[in-house]
């Protein structure tokens, strides 16, 4: 490129000339000004960014479909359990035993090991009043900590972020995937997607990662936020209905759009630059799920200041032929939770994250005719990290015919004081305001 | 205060023009644009919404009719397989074994169905004689947002799709009602495992909740009731249809939404459409999707009044609203986030381009967040900021730079999302395709006389693209990538045109 811009030639000139250099005509985001701080420290003597280095970081992972507790967490010296499961039960020389009456799937050897070292909490019998067995409406009621006769517009972790990260870089959240989940949702939006960090990014048609091509520049500068001062005529838009009436400028779509853009531009800037300076130091297995977690330890190797991750497995909706495909899904599960913890340990992390599991419901006690499960209720969830309660938490919920609701195990531990315990002990937060309300928080730190 | 008002003949202009076809369809050309201006309001308006006048002699896809061999055989292996209880392992294992044959078979035929149609579907949008009305079948398609993923269907996705087209500007009690009916909507929301036994509420509620009324508008007992009434409506699996079966129906005494006798599923729906607020709620619905979200009460009412006058008909309504002042004030044009299929196909009709293949067409549409025939759930496509974030945002710009360039910007590597191994075949098989797609003709686009300087060419762009003037900021950034680049030729104008569509405004419409 040409020097007939010479002001706005890099990212860090591009924060420098803008963001310090005058006012913007919306609010400028408390982020921005750190961010160009820690460019600045960052082209000074290359170190690592240092942002949110010492706070705790929780990764949340979704297992899409309903996962099938009571072969995941097995009872099986239970006869209740080796009745309704003739077909599909699992044998109690197979299970990774854990106590005289509970075994891990056998899949789930890597979760075993955790548990061992006294890295992982097993919170059985989690659900919720009420239950939904869609996996849609079970899904947002999840997603929103809500009841299950509300519907709520925004989030548990949007409320989070509402109430405790205000003015935050918007990559205090990162969702693996393409779509933000309704967990997500918020007053005020934070947080960005990816589903791949090469893809992240403006392509500029060439493949190399050299200097910034003049499109790209021109990209830049189309997607920076307008200054004040700066055509106060000019935006179009005001001028382009046919009657009078003013265009909601402030707080409009067109802001949303620019400021989405922005966070676009700052976040791929930075953790294109962070995933490619970072590898992971662990074997991980195949799969999706993996992949995925393998891009979160390399952002949190490269210090993001990234307080929530949320990746997801998908697949465990097995009503057909379920011993098979549930083997696979655990096993890939197992195998990439321990081989990311030991990314994090290799990289001197663990004792900043801590990671989640769960499905919007577990499945049926009875197997169905074609050797699966159909949809549930209470399900275990597994929290893993250093600072842990290790061990098995609430109480098993009855197979008893009798103690069933409509078939479906009864949940003894209410989702909800899992997030409240998750907020209060590891996030540090009161959880009151994101929740609704009071929930006793469960012990798990 | 008069409301909906038209807007007067004088105010009408190219600006004016260009925003009916953005909403009432898919946007155009700036020479389709210029005939609409010329036309005036009340013949452009007509022009789009009397589209029962114009032919539209697209074809049904070729797989597009019943097949009943197909569901016999399907129902047999059934039957077989419940046969089978007591028979020996290994016929069990055998008979298992034909059965899985099949279903691999059927899925892979139903999802080259799918892909088929979706293709169909938008190519009848890019190039159909009658955008309004395929603008309307995509809003009964989020409306009533049934997914092939529970269907699991190409002939009953299809089929449901042709209902929302046929009575896409009918009366309000024969859509729903047509549209209760369909195979699609029957499996969808288990009407049809609804026995009077067991009254499944899932159709009952939602029909209530998400299609005519809205939460707090009914009661839990109006649902159970309704529930009642409904049991009968049933599918025929081998017919491929609906079938009223008596001998499952509730006959007995309910009473819903205040009316008591021995309702049918009929009664139902012509009770529910009867209630003043089914008015409102349609029509604050529609007003959403075509103008902007959460219209005052006073213009719902207005719209309401209209739509009763109108005898419950969408034609009267929808030309009151495309004529109205309401439709034309700054805070509505070029304030909505275009959707994902808005986005492709309006731009394939600006860059005067076909449509990729449907595989590509697919693939982005899922990326982008609206995979057609597969809404997430059955409030639909949340739409509006929703479209976008972060990631969606950069593959916008990436895709457009496919459909302008013809070639990839990034090097496609799969999403993690969908990754098995680090480099895969479909990876290959997507580079490649992507790029094989032409790129735009610029010479057509853009011919000499709009090159004759810089400033001639950004308006040139604007209007082609934004149908407005370009920001200053926006048209000054442009004019220094004109300037270091030096000649105006083809690749300059491809690369402006793909900076265009790379901004926050070319999101909006």
């Amino acid at each position: 490129m040409s020097n007939s811009n010479p002001g706005l030639k890099t990212r860090r000139d591009f924060l420098r000339t803008t963001v310090l250099g005058g006012a913007l005509s919306w609010t400028v985001p408390a982020f921005l000004a750190r961010t160009f701080a820690e460019f600045e420290v960052h082209a000074a003597n290359d170190t690592q960014v240092t942002t949110g280095k010492d706070s705790p970081i929780l990764v949340i992972l979704q297992m899409a479909g309903g996962n099938d507790g009571l072969n995941t967490v097995v009872p099986y010296a239970n006869d209740h359990y080796r009745r309704a499961r003739a077909r599909i039960g699992l044998q109690p020389d197979a299970v990774l035993k854990l106590n005289d009456e509970l075994g891990l799937h056998p899949s789930l050897n890597g979760l075993r090991e955790l548990f061992g070292a006294g890295n992982l909490a097993i919170i059985q019998g989690v659900g919720y009043p009420n239950p939904n067995r869609s996996h849609f409406r079970s899904t947002d009621i999840w997603q929103t900590a809500s009841d299950a006769n509300k519907f709520e517009k925004h989030g548990w972790v949007g409320r989070y972020f509402d109430n405790a990260c205000p003015g935050e870089d918007p990559t205090v959240g990162v969702v693996i995937s393409r779509q933000m989940p309704l967990a997500f949702a918020a007053k005020h939006p934070m947080g960005v997607c990816l589903d791949n960090p090469e893809n992240y990014r403006f392509g500029s048609g060439d493949t190399g990662d050299v200097l910034i091509d003049p499109g790209e520049e021109s990209l830049r500068e189309l997607n920076r936020p307008e200054m004040a001062g700066e055509s106060a005529d000019a935006n179009s838009g005001a001028s382009v209905g046919a009657v009078s009436g003013t265009m909601r400028l402030h707080g409009s779509v067109l802001d949303y759009v620019e400021r989405t853009a922005l966070d676009a531009q700052v976040s791929s800037d930075r953790i294109r630059e962070i995933t490619r300076k970072v590898a992971n130091q662990a074997s991980y297995p195949g799969g999706q799920l993996a992949n995925s977690l393998r891009v979160v330890a390399r952002m949190i190797g490269g210090g993001m200041p990234t307080r929530i991750y949320y990746v997801s497995q998908g697949g465990y909706d097995t009503h057909t032929n379920q011993v098979p495909a549930q083997a696979r899904l655990l096993q890939e599960l197992g195998d990439s939770i321990k081989a990311f913890i030991e990314d994090l340990k290799a990289q001197g992390n663990f004792d900043r994250v801590m990671v989640m599991t769960f499905s919007e419901f577990g499945r049926r006690v009875a197997e169905n005719a074609n050797r699966g499960t159909d949809h549930g209720a209470a399900a275990p969830m597994f929290i893993a990290g250093s600072k842990v309660k290790a061990g098995l938490l609430g109480t098993y919920p009855s197979l008893a015919p009798d103690d069933l609701l409509n078939g479906d195990l009864k949940y003894t531990v209410d989702f909800r004081s899992v997030y409240a315990a998750v907020l209060e002990e590891w996030l540090k937060t009161s959880s009151g305001p994101i929740l609704g309300r009071k929930f006793e928080p469960l012990q798990i730190v | 205060m008069g409301m909906l008002k038209p807007l007067p003949a004088e105010k009408w202009n190219f600006t004016t023009a260009a925003h009916l076809l953005n909403r009432a369809g898919f946007g155009g050309t700036p020479d389709e644009i210029e005939q609409l201006a010329q036309m005036g309001p009340d013949e452009a308006v007509s022009y789009l919404v009397d589209y029962d006048k114009i032919p539209d002699p697209t074809p049904d896809p070729d797989w597009a009719r019943p097949d009943p061999d197909r569901m016999e055989k399907l129902l047999a292996f059934r039957k077989m397989n419940q046969g089978l209880k007591g028979a020996s392992d290994e016929k069990r294992k055998e008979s298992e074994e034909k059965r899985r044959e099949m279903q691999r078979e059927q899925r892979q035929t139903q999802q080259q169905h799918l892909l088929e149609l979706r293709g169909w579907w938008l190519e009848r949008m890019v190039k159909g004689p009658r955008p309004l009305q395929e603008k309307l079948t995509l809003f009964w398609h989020g409306h009533f947002a049934t997914s092939t993923q529970k269907v699991r269907d190409a002939y009953f996705m299809w089929l449901q799709n042709e209902t929302f087209r046929r009575h896409a500007m009918g009366n309000w009690l024969q859509l729903l009602t047509a549209v209760a009916k369909e195979p699609a909507m029957l499996i969808w929301l288990d009407q049809a495992e609804s026995r009077k036994e067991h009254p499944n509420e899932n159709f009952a509620r939602e029909v209530m909740e998400l299609f005519a009324l809205g939460e707090g508008h009914y009661t839990e007992l109006d649902i159970t009731e309704a529930a009642r009434a409904l049991t009968g409506w049933s599918l025929n699996r081998v017919q491929q249809k609906f079938e009223y079966r008596s001998a499952i129906h509730d006959p007995g005494l309910k009473t819903v939404l205040g009316r008591s006798g021995n309702l049918t599923g009929n009664d139902v729906l012509e009770q529910i459409v009867a209630q003043p607020q089914a008015a409102r709620f349609i029509c604050a619905k529609l007003w959403s999707y075509f103008a902007a979200e959460n219209p005052p009460e006073e213009l719902v009412s207005a719209l309401a009044d209209r739509f009763r006058q109108g005898k419950s008909h969408f034609r009267p309504l929808l030309e009151t609203m495309f004529r109205s002042e309401e439709f034309y004030a700054p805070d509505v044009v070029r304030t909505q986030v275009k959707s994902p299929t808005q986005w492709l196909v309006g731009n394939v009709r600006m860059l005067e381009r076909n449509l990729p293949p449907p595989m590509m067409t697919s693939n982005w549409l899922r990326q982008l967040g609206q995979d057609l025939f597969a809404p997430p759930n059955v409030k639909g496509w949340d739409g509006g900021v929703a479209w976008i974030t972060t990631n969606n945002l950069l593959n916008r710009y990436n895709f457009a730079a496919v459909l302008v360039l013809g070639r990839n910007a990034l090097p496609v590597v799969m999403a993690a999302a969908d990754r098995k191994e680090p480099a895969n075949r479909m990876t290959e098989r997507l580079n490649r395709f992507n790029n094989r797609a032409a790129p735009v003709d610029a010479g057509k686009l853009f011919p000499p006389e709009s090159r004759k300087d810089h400033d001639t060419f950004i308006a040139a762009l604007g209007k082609r693209f934004l149908q407005s003037q370009m920001r200053e900021k926006q048209a000054t950034a442009i004019r220094e990538y004109l300037e270091n680049e030096g000649e105006l030729d083809d690749e300059v104008v491809l690369n402006s045109i793909r900076l265009v569509m790379s901004m926050p405004e070319f999101q909006l419409t």
